[in-house]
C-alpha cells in the first residue's frame, strides 16, 4: 500500500462533486444515490463530512465474509469485493461500523469503495482537497492508522 | 504457465487452474450454472462440457466438464464443436423434461435451440436442478443447515428429517444463488421465514430499519470476534453516526484555528 485516501472535513463545501464522479465512475446510471461515498451534515453550521470507507486495518467487513469475498488489494490497500464470489448474505453491509458496505437495489448487489484501482474518482475531482489521495509518507501518522474492530 | 488452444487460440493459462476459468475468461459464454467462484467446482450440471484433444491422441477426443478438468500444457479444446453442442441440447432437453415449469430452464433451454422435451414430461416437476450449489454454499459459510437427501427419483435439498434446521441462521445465501429460483423463503414486517423455521430480523436501534437475523448476527459475533454491539445500527444511522463524530473533530480544530 503507498497511499491513503485522506479525508479533511473543514476544506468541504458540501458540493456532492464526489458523489457524482463516484456513481458516474461504478454505477449503471450515474444517479448520485448510488454513490459509495455520502456527503453527510457535520452537526455544525457549513460542516460536511463526506463519508466513505476508511479502508481499515482490522476490517469488520472482512472479518464478517464467510465466503472470502472480500480481500485487500495489497497495491492499492483498498479492501475489493469479488462480485463473483458473494453470496448476498448481506452481513457486511450489516457489520460495517461506518455503514460503507451498502446494498445496491439497483445493481442487486452489494456495493463498497474500491479506490477505484488506485485513482480514487473522488479525490480527483474534489474542489477544495477535503478528499486526497496521498502518497502514505505524507500522511501524518495519526491519521495513518485506522481501526475498526477492537 | 501453460499453454492450450482453445477454438483455435493459443492461450496462457496458470497451473492448477481449472479450464472454465480460462474460457470464461477469453470471454467465451458456456453455460455453467451450478458453479459459483465461493465453492469448488462440482460438476453436477454438466453444462459446461467441452472437447478436448491432444496432438498426439491420434484424432481421439474426450468429453470433460471444464469446470473440473485442469489445465494442461497442448490441450486442443471446443467449447462449441457439433459434439458438445448435440450434449448440451440433450442434457437441456432432459432437464426440460424434469423441470417442465421451471422458467429458467426453459429459457436456458431455448437459448440453446431446445422448445421442446423429446422426453416424457414430468408435469408437476419443481424448479430443483439438485445442482447442490445451495447445499455447498452452506457449507462454506460453516453452517452445513442444508443437504440433499434421498437418491434416485427421491433426491432432494432439505434440512436434516425436513424439520426445522436447528443450524440454520437465516442469512438467505442458498436462495440468493439458487440459479433457478427455487428456494422459497417469505418475508413478512420483522419476521423472515425459510426451510420451515421461523427468524426475526434486527431493527435498528435508532430508525428501526430492518437488517440481518439476529442469529446471523450472534453466529457471526461468536465465530468473527465481531462485537455484537456493530449490529444493532444500520448503515444509514452507522453514517450519520460517523459524520457527526467526524464533524465535531473538524469544528474543534476549526475553533482551535480561529482563536
Amino acid at each position: 500500500m503507498k497511499s491513503r485516501l485522506v479525508v479533511t472535513p473543514n476544506r468541504c463545501i458540501g458540493c456532492r462533486t464526489c458523489e457524482l464522479a463516484c456513481s458516474f465512475n461504478h454505477a449503471i446510471d450515474g444517479k448520485p444515490g448510488r454513490s459509495r461515498i455520502f456527503v453527510m451534515g457535520g452537526g455544525f453550521k457549513d460542516l460536511w463530512v463526506p463519508v466513505t470507507c476508511l479502508q481499515c486495518d482490522d476490517a469488520a467487513c472482512v472479518k464478517s465474509c464467510l465466503v472470502g469475498a472480500l480481500r485487500r488489494n495489497e497495491e492499492t490497500g483498498a479492501i475489493e469485493l469479488n462480485q463473483d464470489k458473494c453470496v448476498k448474505c448481506m452481513a457486511c453491509t450489516a457489520a460495517c461500523p461506518f455503514g460503507c458496505s451498502i446494498y445496491d437495489s439497483g445493481q442487486d448487489q452489494v456495493v463498497k469503495c474500491d479506490l477505484c484501482g488506485g485513482d480514487p474518482a473522488c479525490a480527483r475531482f474534489c474542489p477544495t482537497k477535503a478528499l486526497e489521495y496521498k502518497p502514505i509518507a505524507q500522511v501524518k501518522p495519526a491519521q495513518v492508522k485506522v481501526k475498526a474492530v477492537g | 504457465m501453460v499453454h492450450l488452444t482453445i477454438n483455435g487460440q493459443v492461450v496462457q493459462a496458470n497451473d492448477g487452474e481449472m479450464l472454465l476459468d480460462v474460457i470464461k475468461r477469453m470471454g467465451i459464454d458456456i453455460p455453467a450454472i451450478c458453479q459459483h467462484d465461493a465453492v469448488e467446482p462440482f460438476g453436477s450440471c454438466r453444462l459446461c462440457t467441452v472437447e478436448i484433444t491432444k496432438a498426439d491422441w491420434d484424432g481421439w477426443k474426450n468429453y470433460v466438464t471444464s469446470c473440473l478438468y485442469p489445465v494442461a500444457d497442448g490441450l486442443i479444446v471446443n467449447t462449441h464443436s457439433e459434439t458438445v453442442n448435440e450434449i448440451r441440447k440433450t442434457l437441456l432437453d432432459l432437464y426440460l423434461a424434469r423441470h417442465p415449469n421451471s422458467l429458467f430452464v426453459r429459457k436456458l433451454a431455448a437459448e440453446h435451440g431446445v422448445t421442446k422435451t423429446s422426453y416424457e414430461e414430468i408435469p408437476d416437476g419443481d424448479d430443483c436442478i439438485l445442482c447442490g450449489l445451495c447445499t455447498r454454499i452452506c457449507e462454506r459459510m460453516g453452517f452445513s443447515a442444508i443437504s440433499t437427501v434421498g437418491r434416485g427419483h427421491s433426491k432432494e435439498v432439505a434440512p436434516p428429517l425436513k424439520e426445522a434446521p436447528p443450524d440454520c441462521v437465516g442469512c438467505l445465501a442458498c436462495a440468493q444463488c439458487c440459479p433457478t429460483g427455487h428456494i422459497k423463503f417469505s418475508e413478512e414486517g420483522a419476521s423472515r421465514s425459510i426451510w420451515g423455521k421461523q427468524f426475526e430480523k434486527i431493527a435498528c436501534s435508532k430508525c428501526g430499519k430492518l437488517t440481518i437475523t439476529k442469529e446471523f448476527a450472534d453466529s457471526l459475533s461468536e465465530t468473527r470476534n465481531i462485537p455484537r454491539e456493530y449490529f444493532d445500527v444500520c448503515d444509514d444511522c452507522r453514517r450519520k453516526e460517523i459524520a457527526l463524530t467526524m464533524g465535531r473533530l473538524a469544528q474543534w480544530s476549526r475553533e482551535e484555528e480561529t482563536v
